[in-house]
This record gives C-alpha cells, sequence and structure tokens, in this order.
C-alpha cells in the first residue's frame, strides 16, 4: 500500500481513538451520577464501557476492523442495559449517557470506515443499528424528537470528519510531490553546478598552489611573480564563478591545457618552474611526450605535484628527481630525494595526506602509488597511471 | 612558524570534520518552496471544520428556537446568536480573504465576538438556573474555535477554549442548583463545548506531521536518481563560497591590497581556505546517495547508521535504491508510539561474486539490515515487498528484532 495512504488510516486512526475515548469518558462520568440507572445496571454496564474503551484505544494503532465490531457491539449492549434494566427506566444522567455512547462515543468508528467501500457499507449498517436501538429504547423516557437530530448530528459529524481528512491528504500529497519534484531539479543542479566547479581541476590545483605559498605568508617567491600568480588565478576564478567554465592555458608561469589529450612535457616544465621558484630545484628524466586523457593526466600531475611538496617541505634537501617512463599500458613516474627519509611505520601515511591526495586520486583514474623510504636514505615514490 | 595552522599541501584535515548541515538545506528548500507551510493542505481542513461548525451552527440556533418559550426575555439570546453568526462568517471570510492565515487583530475580534455572544447567552438563561439544559449559543462557542483550528498555533486554541470551559463551569457552579438531577446536563454541555475544539487540534496536529514526514520522505526521494557519487544540496553553494573568498584574497594579493609577505593573520586565512577547498575537491564526492538521504532526512537521520566502506549503495539501480530507502523508511516511521526507540543500521559489502553465473555479468553486494526495537511480527507487510525489490533477502531475529539478509545483484561497474 501507498505510503502516504498508510499515513492518513494512522491519522484516521489517532482521531478516532480521541474522539472516541474523550466521549467514553464523558458518558462514563454521566453514568456515575447518583440516580442515573440501578446499580445493577451499572454493574453491567462497567465491563461493557471497558470493552468499549479498549477498542477504541487499541484502534488508534491498529488498522484491523476487528476491534470495530466488539467495540460496537459493546456499546449498544450498553446502551439496552442503560435503557431496560432499571426499574422504571433510566434517570436524566443515564439517559445522557446513553446518547454520548450513542451520538458521540460510537460514531467515533464512523472517522475510520470512510476508507473503502466495505467500510463505508459497514458505516451506514452501524449507524442504522446504534441510532435505532438509541432512538427506540429511549423514547419512553427521552422523546425520539429530541434523540433522533442529536444521533444523526453526531454521526455525520463524524462520518465528515473521517471523508473530509480522507480528501485532504491526497490532495496535500500531490502538493508534496510537487515540492519533491523541484527539489529533485534543484538537487540535480547542485550536482550539476558542484561537478562544473570540482571539475575545473587544473584551475583550482592552481589555486590551491597559491594560496599554500600564501599560507606560508610567500616566504621564499618573488613577490612580483606571486602577485602576477594571484592576478592570474583571481581572474580564472572570476570566469568560473560568471558561469564560463575556465580552461585556461597558462597562469602566471604555470601552464594549464584543458584540451582532451595534453602533451605531458610542457605540463611538467610548469611543475618544475613553480617548485623551482618555491627553492625546490626538480629534475627531469626520461620521456617528455607522453599523450594522457585529461583527467588522468590530471590526478598524475597532482600527485606528482603532492609528492614534490613533500620533498620541499619534509626532506630538508633543495633537490629533487623525477623520472618518467612509459610503455605500452602504463605511466610511471619515480620522484626520488636524498632527504632524510622516514621509517614507513612511524609516520602515518594519512597524516602526509599521502593516502588522500595521492593514492586516492591515483585510485580514481585506476592508477596506483607506491612509497619507500627509510631513515637517512631518502624517500622514493613511484606513481603509475593507465595510458 | 607555531603561529601558523597545521597545515600542509597533502590536504591534512585540520581540526574536526565540519559538521554536515545538510537538514539544514532540507529545512531551507522546503522554507522556500512553502513560505507558509500551514498552508500546505490545511487550508481543505479548514473547510472541512467549517462545514462541520456550520452544521453545529444550525443544529444549535434550531434547539434555540425549540427554547423559545421558556426564556424569560429571548433578546439577549437571539442577540448572542446574531453576533455569533456573523462573527463566524466574517473570520471565516477575512481568512480566506488574506490568503489562509489570520492575523492577530482579527483573531482578536473574533475572540471577543465568541466572547459576547457567551455573556449575552448566559445573561438570558442566568434567572433560569440550569445553564446545562438551555445553554446554547455559548456551547456552539466553543465548537466555532473549530473555524481557527488550521490558522492559527495550537497553543492560541488550547487556551481560548480553556478559558471559555472554565467560564462556564464556573457560571454553573455559582447559577445551577446543587441537585445530582441536573448533573449530567452540566457535565454533557460542558463536554459539547470543549471537547470539539481539543479534538480538532489533535487531528490539525496530526495532519501538519504527516504532512512534515511526507515532505521529508519525498525531498529525500529525490537522491534515488542521483550518479553513483553525490555532492549533498550545500555542496556546490560551499564550494561556491570558498571560490569567492580565494578570489577576493587573492585579487586583494594581486592588486598589492594585501601587502607581501602576508601578516600571520592573513596567512592562516589562506591556510584554512586551501584546507576546506581540498577537502571539497577531495573528500566532496566519496558519498553515495544513500549517506546524503539518511543525513538529510530528519527522521532517518536520527535513527539510522550506515557502514558502506566501499561506497557499494551507488552500484544499486534505481529501483533497488527505492527499495532500500523505502525499508529504511517503513522499520523507522512505522510505529504507533513515535517515542519508541527504534534504531537501523545498514551495512552494505564486501562485494563477491556470485556462485552460478547470472544474467550478465553481476556482482554480489551483501546488504545487512539489523535493528534494535523491531520485533519480527511488527513489521509491516509492505516493509518484506520494498526488501523484495532490493534482492533475495532471509530474515531472522537477533536480540528480538529484526535482522534481514539481502543478496543484492548489481552490475559490475568495471563493465560499464
Amino acid at each position: 500500500m501507498d505510503l502516504i495512504a498508510k499515513e492518513r488510516d494512522r491519522l484516521l486512526q489517532r482521531t478516532a481513538r480521541v474522539y472516541g475515548l474523550s466521549f467514553t469518558i464523558v458518558s462514563l462520568v454521566c453514568l456515575s451520577i447518583p440516580g442515573s440507572v440501578s446499580a445493577l445496571a451499572y454493574v453491567i454496564a462497567l465491563p461493557l464501557y471497558a470493552v468499549v474503551g479498549f477498542s477504541q484505544f487499541r484502534l488508534g494503532s491498529s488498522r484491523s476492523l476487528l476491534w470495530i465490531g466488539p467495540a460496537l457491539a459493546a456499546g449498544s449492549a450498553a446502551i439496552v442495559v442503560i435503557a431496560v434494566v432499571t426499574p422504571g427506566g433510566p434517570g436524566a444522567a443515564g439517559v445522557s449517557a446513553a446518547m454520548q455512547l450513542g451520538a458521540a462515543s460510537l460514531a467515533s468508528f464512523a472517522i475510520v470506515l470512510t476508507t473503502d467501500t466495505v467500510r463505508r457499507v459497514l458505516l451506514v449498517g452501524a449507524f442504522l443499528v446504534v441510532a435505532s436501538l438509541t432512538a427506540l429504547l429511549l423514547e419512553p423516557v427521552h422523546s425520539a424528537l429530541r434523540s433522533v437530530p442529536l444521533l444523526v448530528l453526531g454521526w455525520t459529524l463524524a462520518t465528515i470528519v473521517g471523508f473530509w481528512i480522507s480528501a485532504g491528504v491526497p490532495q496535500a500529497a500531490r502538493r508534496i510531490a510537487s515540492i519533491g519534484r523541484a527539489h529533485r531539479a534543484e538537487r540535480q543542479a547542485s550536482e550539476t553546478e558542484a561537478q562544473r566547479r570540482q571539475g575545473a581541476r587544473l584551475l583550482h590545483d592552481t589555486v590551491l598552489a597559491t594560496l599554500t605559498l600564501l599560507a606560508h605568508s610567500g616566504v621564499g617567491v618573488s613577490p612580483e611573480s606571486l602577485r602576477q600568480q594571484a592576478a592570474d588565478d583571481a581572474r580564472l576564478l572570476r570566469q568560473l564563478r560568471l558561469g564560463a567554465t575556465p580552461t585556461p592555458q597558462s597562469s602566471g608561469v604555470y601552464n594549464l591545457e584543458g584540451v582532451e589529450d595534453t602533451v605531458l612535457g610542457t605540463t611538467l616544465e610548469s611543475v618544475k618552474q613553480r617548485f623551482g621558484r618555491m627553492g625546490l630545484e626538480v629534475s627531469w628524466h626520461g620521456t617528455g611526450q607522453v599523450l594522457l586523457p585529461s583527467e588522468v593526466l590530471d590526478a598524475f600531475l597532482l600527485a606528482l605535484a603532492e609528492c614534490l611538496e613533500n620533498v620541499r617541505r619534509h626532506s630538508g634537501v633543495t633537490e629533487a628527481h623525477v623520472t618518467i617512463t612509459d610503455d605500452e599500458t602504463t605511466v610511471r613516474a619515480m620522484i626520488t630525494d636524498s632527504g632524510v627519509g622516514f621509517t614507513l611505520d612511524d609516520v602515518d601515511s594519512a597524516r602526509l595526506g599521502f593516502k588522500e591526495s595521492v593514492v586516492g586520486r591515483l585510485k580514481e583514474v585506476g592508477g596506483r602509488a607506491r612509497l619507500f623510504s627509510s631513515p637517512g636514505s631518502g624517500t622514493t615514490v613511484v606513481l603509475e597511471v593507465p595510458r | 612558524m607555531t603561529s601558523l595552522p597545521e597545515e600542509n599541501t597533502l590536504g591534512v584535515i585540520v581540526g574536526a570534520k565540519s559538521q554536515r548541515r545538510e537538514a539544514d538545506a532540507t529545512r531551507r528548500v522546503i522554507r522556500a518552496a512553502t513560505p507558509r507551510r500551514s498552508s500546505l493542505g490545511t487550508g481543505f481542513i479548514g473547510i472541512g471544520a467549517a462545514v462541520v461548525v456550520a452544521l453545529r451552527t444550525i443544529y444549535g440556533v434550531v434547539w434555540f428556537v425549540s427554547l423559545w418559550d421558556t426564556y424569560p426575555d429571548p433578546i439577549p439570546a437571539l442577540l448572542a446568536w446574531a453576533i455569533l453568526i456573523v462573527t463566524l462568517v466574517a473570520t471565516f471570510i477575512t481568512a480566506r480573504v488574506i490568503g489562509d492565515q489570520l492575523p492577530d487583530w482579527a483573531f482578536g475580534l473574533f475572540l471577543a465576538g465568541l466572547a459576547a455572544a457567551v455573556a449575552l447567552d448566559l445573561y438570558a438563561i442566568w434567572p433560569l438556573h440550569d445553564i446545562g439544559r438551555n445553554a446554547t449559543a455559548a456551547v456552539t462557542a466553543g465548537m466555532a474555535l473549530l473555524v481557527v483550528v488550521t490558522l492559527r498555533r495550537t497553543r492560541d486554541i488550547l487556551i481560548a477554549v480553556s478559558v471559555l470551559g472554565v467560564a462556564l463551569a464556573t457560571a454553573m457552579v455559582l447559577n445551577t442548583r446543587p441537585d445530582p438531577a441536573d448533573f449530567a446536563p452540566q457535565v454533557t454541555t460542558l463536554a459539547f463545548a470543549v471537547l470539539p475544539a481539543v479534538i480538532g487540534v489533535v487531528v490539525v496536529n496530526g495532519f501538519r506531521r504527516l504532512v512534515q514526514v511526507e515532505l521529508d520522505r519525498v525531498l529525500v526521494q529525490s537522491t534515488v536518481s542521483a550518479p553513483r557519487f553525490a555532492v549533498g544540496m550545500l555542496a556546490s553553494e560551499e564550494l561556491a563560497r570558498l571560490d569567492l573568498a580565494a578570489e577576493e584574497l587573492l585579487d586583494s594579493v594581486a592588486t598589492g591590497k594585501t601587502k607581501l609577505p602576508l601578516d600571520p593573520k592573513t596567512a592562516s586565512v589562506a591556510a584554512s581556505l586551501a584546507t576546506e577547498l581540498r577537502l571539497h575537491l577531495i573528500e566532496g564526492r566519496r558519498e553515495t546517495w544513500l549517506y546524503h538521504a539518511i543525513t538529510e532526512s530528519d527522521l532517518l537521520g536520527k535513527a539510522v547508521t550506515l557502514i558502506d566502506k566501499g561506497s557499494l549503495a551507488g552500484l544499486l539501480d534505481p529501483q533497488q535504491r527505492d527499495g532500500l530507502l523505502s525499508t529504511a523508511w517503513l522499520l523507522v516511521s512505522d510505529t504507533a508510539k513515535r517515542t519508541l526507540d527504534r534504531s537501523v543500521q545498514l551495512e552494505l559489502g564486501p562485494v563477491t561474486t556470485p556462485t552460478e553465473d547470472g544474467p550478465g555479468k553481476k556482482i554480489l553486494v551483501p546488504i545487512v539490515i539489523t535493528t534494535t526495537g523491531v520485533p519480527r511480527n511488527r513489521v509491516d507487510p509492505a516493509t518484506w515487498e520494498a526488501i523484495g525489490r532490493v534482492g533475495q533477502y532471509s530474515d531472522s531475529t537477533q536480540n528480538s528484532s529484526l535482522r534481514v539478509d539481502i543478496s543484492c545483484l548489481v552490475d559490475n561497474p568495471a563493465d560499464q
């Protein structure tokens, strides 16, 4: 069954529970007033009230029709007991109790008997039985002219409550569904926008590099070139913000290419220059001309740059060697330094960000990274990406 | 360099992971989409309440006419009815014209009208010394509060109806003879004056909660069509904010507004910007639709824990996702008492290859649903149907609560 229909039924059931129980209690209060009915009638009626009350309580959490039958039977029986058992007929309070039971407490079941045809048939039957029983049996002490309108009003109001809630829920559901559609569109737009911004990786790589320089107060870089680089990056970010997807050709002296296949060599040269500015001499060896799909190239370059940054920050030396080799399936970069090195077990690789930025990023494009180091004998990182 | 924050170029997380705020985003979206939440279907319920009040009013007027001869002076009672009816009609029309709401002044006028009707009616029947049998407009005034039940806060209605109840009860005690034979009409009258408004409040609150739950579900449902890895609703906004902050900083460096070398404060701003930006670029797409669904939902967020190390939820096709989400939903929400402590844990993986060659080259993602506080026999039948949409399953009981093992066949991502 529909989830919303389930929620609707739950609402109807709870309404019926509150409605029914309140009037059952009021009816019981009236019945308990001295002079309402004889003691015998009161004693017989009490368990019947208990059955009605318990069923109404259970009805609040169960969709089953099972609770309605016994409750209606017990309620009708209670009305009969009130009307018949007391010699000379019930007092005014007894009449009130019976009327409340017939016109309000038992009418509460109408609320849950509106949802399908079978239930509606039951509703009509229940009304006819309870109303005729109440009106006929109380006739000697309470004119039908007064009881019938109240009975009709009570059952009509409860039925309207049931129907109206049943009709209101689908209406609300339709409105909610249209909000849901709008939300889905917004989620997709948000996703696309995030993709566009995250897709501008080359741009972000250069922005991040510049920010990192700034984070170290720009120490070790000539203010002039740093300003130039900042200006270029700010321009690219502005383009991104204004809706263009910048495929920058260069930022400062850091070359950027967004074309499908990019020559690795020229880009490597720009990485070298960037680190040169920060005081790390990078020497290239091996292949200069490798064509890679742009997303693979992005990951490869980022990983490479992160490794070099690690060398710059942690190794204690100012020179690093990068050897690029390639075969049919793989492009490989080996980054070596002769710095302080470290014991692999001592340094949590996550703390170096190695796992996140290098391994994670290569993995996304099907590559991998390996790390070799020991104290005093430098560090070697091997990066591999598929061609 | 100790003054600088812990920052390095490899994206080490500085400080704790920032709190996810998707739930806020969801709320924001709802607010944007429905400037007045109360108008979501409660307008219709309000009209229903008005119909009920109209019927009750007709009944009350008929009763009043039949009692006409018993009044020493029926004019104040007639006046009470006139004021009551005018107040009801005027309030109903005002609310519809203004657009399903009732400003304070209109509510004040409405209450003043009701109070006048009650006072005049009581004045008219005071010499009869039996309020229970003779009050007509005063009783209907209690039910009349239903006209505004969808337009005002619960508290307003409850306070108004309590005041009316206390006023009627006091009048009865002061005015009516202390004779047990007269008790029943007093009790009945009081109940008919007070209970309808109270029941109305219960209905409207239930309806509002239904709308809330359904909204929550529908909004989260939109994750079902998300790609394998998705960003949350706020991710792009966050990224845009960071990009803008970076742009401003770089711009001020480029124009020379910020002097080089940077002072430590600006440097630390740059450092934290770089870190946040990295986190958003690298981490942002590691979460699956299911993660976002759970964090964005008020209801699921509180009760569901997700263990999905391999981000396998992203491999499920839309139908399986829908099934899994509905299952979690039904297990958490389908309880008579929502206060009951229910929790659901979803564990996905690790991947295995099915023993026999299934159709195509599929891989098998085992999903284990463990719960607390969900007895096997109280599970809604719709839940099994939802689980069936995810894959073949077997259910068992663990710590007297439900446990379901699902074998979910998905396309091998390597083939795509």
